[in-house]
């Protein structure tokens, strides 16, 4: 029941923050052994789904100073997306679909913890209050950290236009 | 404000989260300086971008090795989880230095020399310790007879004595 509640979460907070595949499966897989063990530590006062999530952070950060030294570059992106749903959108244009590669592409070179908090708010689409709960940080800490993303993004995706003109 | 202030304050603005003052500010300093308007702009980009990237289906295959997780972990937890623990990971490395140096002496071709020469360090040590043990004993006794002279020095000492005579 757990697994099928909460595999798909867990699953693409991994995949969206290691931005490999094979990786994000090992680590879900890692996740809910910690999960089991865990359940007796579960406070019945807290939201599961956060508490979770916590937990999955905690697995990812710690995973991500063991390896950080090890990593090369994320996935290709469209490859999973083609077996799992709506991967190019027509409409939404060539441009906006270059930009959606960038920006997955440059997810790496955020800081964990700042990478972590942008994925909550802007690909999973959480409030500042529950990503503060997941976090365990204040509230301003996640929106100045949040904005600290989005800025390092932009700017990459702000400099790839001004060289594309530039040709 | 100044460009950087405003950048502090671009997401909010963009989420439409700002007080009036805060926002009437920085519509104010986007109307006069192109860089943060660009800035904003790809801000926005950004954030379409990342709101573009859909959730992907868990595998079957990893789904089943979930499901597996309960069994496999009732299986481990008595006998291997105690010896997981990274506490014990020094404990491991010195059994395992242990265990490769008595190989080598087990295992070493001239192990009666060897059984010979650490019988005589063994004895070389032995003694090297008693001759410290003696030693240790007369400094002791010469620290002891030292610190009774002390005693009778400071005894036969007429401070005291002036003292007591001053006091009546």
């Amino acid at each position: 029941m757990l697994v099928n509640a909460y595999s798909r979460r867990v699953f693409n907070l991994a995949y969206q923050f290691t931005g490999a595949f094979e990786e994000a499966e090992d680590l879900t897989q890692d996740i809910f052994l910690k999960l089991y063990n865990s359940l007796d530590k579960y406070d019945f006062q807290r939201n599961f789904g956060a508490w979770l999530l916590t937990l999955a952070k905690n697995h990812l950060i710690d995973h991500y100073r063991r390896t950080k030294w090890e990593k090369v570059s994320r996935d290709d992106f469209e490859e999973h997306l083609l077996a799992s749903g709506p991967g190019f959108n027509p409409e939404a244009g060539l441009d906006a679909e270059v930009d959606r590669k960038l920006i997955w592409e440059s997810l790496n070179g955020l800081p964990a913890e700042i990478r972590l908090a942008v994925i909550l708010r802007d690909i999973q689409d959480k409030s500042y209050d529950e990503i503060a709960r997941i976090l365990e940080l204040p509230i301003g800490t996640v929106k100045s950290r949040i904005n600290r993303g989005r800025l390092q993004l932009a700017k990459i995706l702000q400099e790839r236009k001004e060289t594309s003109h530039e040709l | 404000m100044n460009c950087e202030r405003i950048e502090e304050l671009l997401s909010l603005y963009l989420e439409g989260a700002l007080s009036p003052k805060e926002k009437n500010a920085v519509e104010k300093h986007l109307d006069s300086c192109s860089a943060c308007a660009q800035l904003l702009d790809a801000l926005r980009d950004t954030c379409r971008a990342l709101a573009s990237i859909p959730e992907l289906e868990v595998s079957p295959g990893l789904l089943s090795r979930l499901a597996a997780i309960p069994k496999t972990k009732k299986k481990v937890r008595f006998s291997l989880d105690f010896l997981l623990r990274p506490s014990l990971q020094p404990a491991f490395a010195l059994a395992a230095v242990g265990l490769t140096l008595l190989s080598f002496y087990l295992f070493h071709p001239d192990k009666k020399k060897i059984d010979r020469t650490i019988e005589q360090q063994f004895h070389l040590g032995l003694s090297w310790v008693e001759k410290i043990y003696v030693r240790a004993g007369a400094f002791s006794d010469r620290l002891s007879d030292q610190a009774g002279n002390l005693v009778v020095s400071v005894k036969n000492l007429k401070i005291f004595e002036r003292n007591e005579d001053q006091a009546f």
